[in-house]
Order: C-alpha cells, then sequence, then structure tokens
C-alpha cells in the first residue's frame, strides 16, 4: 500500500491534471492526490465489507429460505463471544487506521505554507469579488501557478462557502469572521473561462446560491503578473466616451442577478425606463411613500438622478423601491467612481444594450 | 404457572371475534378522545403517512425541476421552499414519529406485557401536540413558506423575507414536546409497567431499541426547543444571539442545532434498527444471535449519539482541534452499528427463512444501511469529508440511513405488525413487487447520487453544469420508479382494509407477547396474566396449516425456560 502511496503521489506532484474517474472529478491541485487516495482506500474497504455482509445475507437466504409448515430448525448458535469480538475489534482498528490518516491529510489541507499569495475574498448574495494586493478585482479567480495561494473570505451577508472541486478544497465564509483555505496549482489554465476549474459556493444562501459559480483561472507567475497590472488599471485606460459601453457591460453582469434591463421581473427594479422615471415626475414610488421627484433636484436629499445612483449603489437600504425587500449589497469599495459613472451611463444609453446586457452598436471608430 | 396450561388460543379467537380495540367502542369521539395506546398508535400512524405523501410529492417535484439545468417547472425560489419544506416535513412530521409514535405506541405496551403506557392522557396530549405543530408547518405554507432548508441555519432564516418562518418555528417547537412526551413516556413505561418475569434481558429488541430512543427524545429534544426559541427571538425582537450584524455568532447556531439534530437522526434509525431485530429473528425463525450485543449497542449509540455532532462542522470554522476530536469520537459509531449488521446477518445462518413482505422489507434494509453506513466513513474523515461536505455525497449518505434504513425499517414493521394492527390479511405477493419496486427506485434515486456528489455537486442547487445533466435524470427516474412502488404498498394497503382476509393471531410465526393476544387485540390487550417466555425461542411455534396460523406451544416453551435456563 505505500508503494501504491508514493506512486500516486508522485502522480500528483506532476504537472498534469489526474483525469476524472468513475468517482471523482479532475484534480489539479497538489493536495488532490492524497484526498483521492483517502477516498479509495476508503472505497475499496467499503466494497470489501458490502460484499462480505451482502454475500452473506444472500446466501443465507437462498440456502435456508423454506416454506412454511417446514419444521423449525433449533441448530443455530445464539451467540459466539469470539466473533462479536472479531466483528467489533477489527472494524475498530480499522477506524482508528482510517481516521490517522484523513487526520494527517486534513493538517496539510488546512496549513498554509508560509510563502502562501493571498487574494482577498468577498463572497456575497449572490457573487464573488476577488481583490489582489495591487487593488486589482476580479470576478473569477485568477491566481499564479506552482506557488500556494491562501484565499482569505469574508461574507457581507450570509453563510457562503468557498468549493474547489478540481483542488478538493472547502472553506465556509461566516459573516463576522474571517475565514482562509489554500491550495496550490501546478497546472496553468490560460484565460479563457472555458478552460477553467469550477468554483461553487457551496453553503445554502437563498434564490442565487446555484448561480454563485465562477471559474479558477491559473497563470504562471509572469503572466499572472502582467494580468494583475492590467486588472488593476483596467477603468483607467479606457476613455470617458466610451465608459459605458466597455465598461458597463463588465460592471452590469454582477447586476444582471437581480436588475434586468428588458423589464424581466427580478428581485430588484428592472433598469428599464429607468432614466425617464428619474427625470419626469411621478416615476415608481418608494416604501414610504415618497416619489422620485421628491427626493431628486435642487435642494433636495439628491441634487440630480447621477447622484441618487451613486447613492443606491453605495447605501441601497436608503430608500427601497417598493415593492421590493432590503437585500441589495452595498458596493462601496467593489465600485470605484468610474464604475458608478459607466453603470449611470449604461443606464442613460439602455436602447444601445440587448437584454444580457451586450453593446449592441458598432464602435464608434470613426469620431475617434 | 396454572394459566400456561390453558387452552388460551381458542379463548383469544373466540375473544377477537366479539371485543377488540377497534370495535370497543363506536364513533369519532372513542377516537379522537381514547386513551388506548393501540388507537393513539393508529391514529399517529395515519396522520404520518399522510404527511408522508405530502413531503413526498414535494420530494417529486423537485426531483421533476431537476431534469433540467436551469428552469425545468417552477422558479429558484419555488424550488427552495419545495427541498426545505420535503426536509422539514419527512424529518420533524414523518420520521421523527413515525417508529416511536405510531409503531411504538401500538406495539411497545404489548409487547411488554401491560395494558398500556403508563401515562394513557400525556399520550394522547403528545399526539395532539403533534396535530398543532402540524398545523402550525401547514399555516406556515399559507403564511408565505419558508425557504431557510430545513436546517434554518442563521443569518439566512433571520433575515429571508419569506413570511412563513416564524410558524414553522413554532409548529416544530411544539412537535418536539410531542417527541419529549413520547419519550417520557416509553422510559416509565419500561421501568415501571413490565409485568413479572419480564426481566430487561428477556424485553424484545425493539423495546431496547424504543428504550434508547427515549432516552435521546427526552434528552437531545428541549436543546432544539430552546434553539428555536433563541430563533425567534432574533427574528422577532432583533436580539442579536446569531447574527453577526448584531453581535451573534452563526457558528453558534450550528452547535446549538446539531446537539439535538444528531442525536435526533438516532431518534429515527435505533427504532428501525430495533424493527429489523425483530423482523429478522421472527422471519428466520431463529434465535437472534448475539442479543446483550444487540442490546448494549442500541445503548451505545444513543450515548454516542450525544458527542459527535461537530462532524456536520468540519467546514464550518471549527478550530481544527475540534474537528479531529469529533472525526474520532464519530467512528466510534461505526462499531455499534457493524455489531449490528453482523448480528443480523449471522441470524440468517442456520434459520428457517420464510420470505414474506416484512422480510423482504427488513432484507432491504440490511442491504441499504451497510451502504449508507460504509459511507459515512467517508465523512467522517476528515479529509474526505472537506471534499463531499454540502455535496450530493452527503445528500446520498443520508437518504440512505435516513430513508433506506429508518423509512424502509418503518414500512417493514407496518407491514410486520399491519395484521395485529388491522386484523386483516394483505396480498402478499403484491406487498413483495412494492417493495422490489421500491428498492430498485431507491437505488437508482440516491446511489447516483453519491457520484454526483463525489464528481463535486453541491446540495441545494436550483440550477447546475449541463455535465451533471445525466445524474440528475436517471437520479429523476429513480424517483418516479419509487413512487411507483409506494404507491403499489397503498393499494395493497387499502385492498386489505377493504376486503383483506382475516388475519390470525400468529400469521408470521412469532413468540413475543403481542403474538400471544387476538388480531386485532381486545381493549385491554391481555385477558389473562401474559407468559413471559424467551421471546426468541421459535422452537415453541409450529404452523398449523388448517388455521393459517402458528401455534405457540406453552409446554415445551415452560420446558425451555425452567428445564434449560437458554440464554
Amino acid at each position: 500500500m505505500l508503494s501504491l502511496a508514493t506512486a500516486i503521489l508522485a502522480q500528483a506532484a506532476s504537472p498534469e491534471v489526474t483525469p476524472a474517474t468513475f468517482w471523482l472529478p479532475i484534480g489539479a491541485s497538489e493536495q488532490a492526490g492524497n484526498v483521492d487516495l483517502m477516498f479509495n482506500i476508503i472505497n475499496y474497504i467499503c466494497y470489501f465489507f458490502f460484499v462480505l455482509v451482502v454475500g452473506m445475507m444472500v446466501v443465507f437466504v437462498a440456502k435456508y429460505n423454506a416454506k412454511r409448515g417446514k419444521r423449525i430448525r433449533t441448530d443455530g448458535m445464539t451467540h459466539h463471544t469470539l466473533l462479536e469480538l472479531s466483528w467489533s475489534v477489527i472494524p475498530l482498528l480499522i477506524c482508528i487506521a482510517i481516521f490517522f490518516f484523513g487526520f494527517r491529510g486534513y493538517v496539510d489541507l488546512i496549513t498554509p505554507p508560509k510563502n502562501s499569495y493571498d487574494v482577498n475574498v468577498t463572497a456575497f448574495k449572490w457573487g464573488w469579488q476577488f481583490k489582489y494586493p495591487n487593488g486589482a478585482q476580479s470576478d473569477d479567480l485568477v491566481v499564479p501557478s506552482d506557488r500556494p495561494v491562501r484565499l482569505v473570505m469574508r461574507s457581507n451577508d450570509v453563510l457562503h462557502a468557498c468549493y474547489i472541486p478540481a483542488f478538493r478544497v472547502k472553506k465556509d465564509i461566516v459573516p463576522g469572521r474571517v475565514s482562509s483555505l489554500w491550495f496550490q496549482c501546478n497546472i496553468p489554465t490560460g484565460l479563457e473561462a472555458k478552460d477553467g476549474y469550477n468554483l461553487f459556493c457551496a453553503e445554502y444562501c437563498g434564490t442565487g446560491h446555484s448561480n454563485m459559480n465562477r471559474k479558477v483561472l491559473v497563470l504562471p507567475q509572469a503572466e499572472f503578473d502582467a494580468w494583475l497590472t492590467k486588472q488593476a488599471a483596467w477603468l483607467d485606460e479606457i476613455l470617458d466616451e466610451e465608459l459605458y459601453f466597455k465598461a458597463g457591460p463588465k460592471i452590469y453582469a454582477r447586476c444582471s442577478q437581480c436588475h434586468s434591463i428588458d423589464g424581466t421581473e427580478g428581485l430588484g427594479p428592472t433598469w428599464k425606463g429607468i432614466w425617464g422615471r428619474l427625470t419626469t415626475p411621478g416615476g415608481a414610488r418608494f416604501s414610504d411613500g415618497k416619489g422620485y421627484s421628491d427626493l431628486i433636484g435642487p435642494g433636495k436629499e439628491f441634487a440630480n438622478p447621477e447622484e441618487y445612483i451613486r447613492d443606491s449603489i453605495y447605501t441601497p437600504g436608503k430608500h427601497l423601491v417598493a415593492p421590493y425587500g432590503n437585500v441589495m449589497p452595498t458596493f462601496k469599495g467593489q465600485l470605484n467612481d468610474r464604475g458608478v459613472e459607466a453603470i449611470t451611463g449604461m443606464m442613460q444609453h439602455l436602447d444601445e444594450f440587448d437584454a444580457k446586457g451586450a453593446w449592441t452598436k458598432t464602435p464608434p471608430a470613426v469620431q475617434k | 404457572m396454572t394459566t400456561i396450561d390453558t387452552p388460551r388460543q381458542d379463548v383469544l379467537d373466540s375473544a377477537a371475534e366479539t371485543d377488540n380495540y377497534l370495535t370497543y367502542t363506536r364513533g369519532f369521539l372513542s377516537w379522537i378522545l381514547t386513551l388506548d395506546h393501540k388507537r393513539i398508535g393508529v391514529m399517529y400512524m395515519g396522520s404520518v403517512l399522510l404527511s408522508f405523501l405530502v413531503g413526498g410529492t414535494f420530494a417529486l417535484l423537485l426531483r421533476t425541476e431537476l431534469l433540467t439545468p436551469g428552469r425545468t417547472i417552477c422558479s429558484a425560489e419555488t424550488y427552495n421552499q419545495f427541498f426545505t419544506l420535503h426536509g422539514a416535513i419527512m424529518v420533524f412530521l414523518v420520521i421523527i414519529p413515525s417508529i416511536p409514535a405510531a409503531l411504538g405506541n401500538f406495539v411497545l405496551p404489548i409487547m411488554l406485557g401491560a395494558k398500556d403506557v403508563a401515562f394513557p392522557r400525556l399520550n394522547l396530549f403528545s399526539y395532539f401536540l403533534w396535530l398543532g405543530g402540524a398545523a402550525f408547518t401547514l399555516y406556515s405554507l399559507a403564511a408565505g413558506g419558508f425557504d431557510t432548508g430545513w436546517t434554518f441555519y442563521t443569518p439566512y432564516s433571520t433575515t429571508t423575507t419569506t413570511g412563513g418562518v416564524i410558524p414553522v418555528l413554532i409548529g416544530v417547537f411544539i412537535l418536539g414536546f410531542s417527541s419529549i412526551f413520547t419519550g417520557l413516556n416509553f422510559i416509565v413505561t419500561v421501568h415501571k409497567l413490565r409485568p413479572p418475569g419480564m426481566t430487561w434481558f428477556k424485553m424484545p429488541l425493539f423495546l431496547w431499541a424504543l428504550y434508547a430512543t427515549a432516552i435521546i427524545q427526552v434528552l437531545a429534544t428541549p436543546v432544539l426547543a430552546i434553539t428555536l426559541c433563541l430563533l425567534i427571538v432574533e427574528r422577532v425582537l432583533n436580539i442579536g444571539i446569531f447574527n453577526p450584524s448584531m453581535g451573534g455568532d452563526p457558528v453558534l447556531y450550528q452547535h446549538f442545532f446539531w446537539f439535538y439534530s444528531h442525536p435526533a437522526v438516532y431518534i429515527m434509525i435505533v427504532p428501525a434498527m430495533g424493527i429489523i431485530s425483530e423482523i429478522i429473528a421472527v422471519h428466520s425463525h431463529r434465535q437472534i444471535f448475539g442479543y446483550r450485543y444487540i442490546a448494549y449497542s442500541s445503548i451505545a449509540i444513543a450515548m454516542f449519539s450525544f458527542i459527535v455532532w461537530g462532524h456536520h462542522m468540519f467546514t464550518s470554522g471549527q478550530s481544527g482541534l475540534m474537528n479531529t476530536i469529533f472525526s474520532l469520537i464519530s467512528f466510534s459509531v461505526a462499531i455499534p452499528s457493524a455489531v449490528k449488521t453482523f448480528n443480523w446477518t449471522m441470524t440468517l445462518y442456520k434459520g428457517t427463512i420464510s420470505l414474506t413482505a416484512p422480510m423482504m422489507y427488513a432484507l432491504s434494509f440490511l442491504f441499504l444501511f451497510t451502504i449508507g453506513g460504509l459511507t459515512g466513513i467517508h465523512l467522517a474523515t476528515l479529509n474526505t469529508d472537506v471534499h463531499l461536505h454540502d455535496t450530493y455525497f452527503v445528500v446520498a449518505h443520508f437518504h440512505y440511513v435516513m430513508m433506506g434504513s429508518a423509512l424502509i425499517g418503518m414500512i417493514g414493521g407496518l407491514h410486520h405488525w399491519w395484521p395485529k394492527m388491522t386484523g386483516r390479511m394483505y396480498n402478499e405477493k403484491m406487498a413483495c413487487t412494492a417493495c422490489i419496486i421500491i428498492f430498485v427506485g431507491f437505488n437508482i434515486t440516491f446511489f447516483t447520487q453519491f457520484m454526483l456528489g463525489s464528481q463535486g455537486m453541491p446540495r441545494r442547487y436550483y440550477d447546475y453544469l449541463p455535465e451533471f445533466q445525466v445524474y440528475h435524470v436517471i437520479s429523476t427516474i429513480g424517483s418516479y420508479i419509487m413512487a411507483a412502488g409506494f404507491f403499489t404498498s397503498a393499494i395493497c394497503f387499502i385492498q386489505s382494509l377493504m376486503s383483506g382476509p382475516k388475519a390470525p393471531s400468529n400469521p408470521w410465526g412469532g413468540v413475543s407477547l403481542e403474538w400471544q393476544c387476538a388480531s386485532p387485540p381486545p381493549h385491554d390487550n391481555f385477558k389473562t396474566p401474559p407468559h413471559v417466555g424467551n421471546c426468541y425461542d421459535f422452537s415453541v411455534v409450529h404452523w398449523d396449516e388448517a388455521t393459517k396460523n402458528y401455534i405457540i406451544d406453552h409446554k415445551a416453551e415452560l420446558a425451555h425456560v425452567t428445564g434449560e435456563g437458554r440464554r
């Protein structure tokens, strides 16, 4: 068994994805091999005992099956201390052994090496935000390969859990606490989402729970550094007049879970016609009975619609459009002024976008 | 001793003609105000089966929704309510009361040789509490339903906007007291109402199991009540206990919840194990193998059940040391479970096995419990659990234990004691066919879910990646097959009630006391003080073709008891 163990461990260390088996998905982290080995060993123990119990059952039933009225035999044993001892002590020893190896593996699984690269993770209803030391943000988890990565995770609202099956890691994200998990993946995937490893939310968190899945994209260190620099500056690189259609759709991808732009009912009010509602008297009413025109205008709470939008993104619970509930998380710290500007611009030009938020006009190359 | 020589079979049969607990008094009020443990048991059984129909319907709806990724028949909000209701109804209204309150109520006093439970009024009160709890649960549907999952994890449960959360919390709170009172009643009954001769180690194993269960019910359920109260307080009064935004701690809730809900798993499975001990011994007509080991293992499981709750929380942020301790202790549950399984298997050896419907269910139990129990090892082991936690692997595991074992055990028990409860036989072929359909459907439904889970599909997902679809389709088809099986079984029972042949007092050849009184039993259970012998000595029974009944030869029994002093 030891040689088998080393063989499988050696395989896991080589930079190739372990292929999916009947039971397990692809394995792509340093730890995956160990977990899989344990899983498979337990499986074989289970097969053995299953065949033993069910086999005896089938044989005995076949052999001692008798029609009603047949004389009842009385020659069976009523107890056997040695048998009882053996089927308590042997399973006990097996269990202790499994516990011990599971414990060893678990210690490896929860102890991040000192030189790990840290990524800040925020989970919220219903999405993820990955933040990097240089201020860059990403919706997918992009990490460097060949070095340990530690996710430092916080929740904005309820329980979530970060689960990456290919890495065999999972950790609950508890609001009010900071939790962490670590992994090391040596197999780069590139930036194509279809090549990435799945990342799921594994702790039930409501309506959008099953859509909280993202990709883990793994890049070699040099490529990762380049991506990181670019990612930190992506909003700044876009020209002001292009902001709403270049940055807007990317940011809207997160808003789209609750706000439609084609009038479809969602968890939050649709954006369809929002600018018209904001700038004409009447329009939507709030839970407290006020209308837009009571709030927006010179001398009122918001000087102009832009300020109202900005405030709604940063402190969403302040004024609730009836009949929607107070479910939107704040985006303060996640969306800067340029991001808000992009979204506001998008709201003003909704006719240029399709239902999924893609810009439908051709880029105005001539104007540039 | 003189009673032993009385030709009691004749007395009993004539008694059955004139007076039994069903015909003792008549009218709706005579049922709803009855203090007879048998009638209360029957009312519980009817209510539990009705709840099972409701919970099962939700199961079929959610399986149908999962046929395709994305929307199939309903929205995500509706799906979340479906699985929450399915879980809450099946756990709190069906499985927890099914064996102790329904079958146990009927069987325990008769098996023990008592006229009734120790506190008949408390017994009726616990049934009314059950009705009250069920009413609140139903009302929660009208109040907007709830989408918290049956675990009510905070802070989701204290912040969700669905309106039915507080009614269902009150409902479960009340159901908890129903369970506590039943447990209390059984403990006192077993301690105080054993007739002369019924020593602890002469008790049938089902009674040991019910006794172990009752201890858990009395000790663990109050913790649930307190937890639910705190949840209501937090939700209504905004006092921060579990919600971190008000200074609480969500992990504390998980500790409280599992401190009850892990033992609750044993409230479900231990009595089912007791039923299996009875069915396997009676239908193999063979002294149960290792009586004392099975009896002690029930108590051992009940005790261990209190110290393993943390294994539900390996990824929750509980400290590594705690996880290690809970993992180690969790393995200890494997030992008494293994002891029971091997003893049942050995009981088949050199038996005289009748492949009756109850026996088919017992064999199904043995098969399914072996799978359910063994896959527990994957989940008790720390590093594999990190991968499997909150995936379909867990869903499959606990369905194998809670449904494949606890519920199948209950249905097996229902088949076993049906002739005693109703006084009628059912169509054996049809019942066996139903069992096979359920068994096949069950495995198709839930074995695929092991693969789904180990492949990385998280649970409670409305939408899923396309690569998981094939498993979901197979699983859903399995659930339809299973539904067909339960439907067949229901028809079989209804047919039996309408036109089933009269049941003899002892159709299977059991020796424990309930087989010594008429079917259905008289109001006071026993006309004459029952004779307590070795309830697993089947050498004293023989089949009588003329009456289609097993006759217990009490002279032979007496010889065994006094002469050889068996066991």
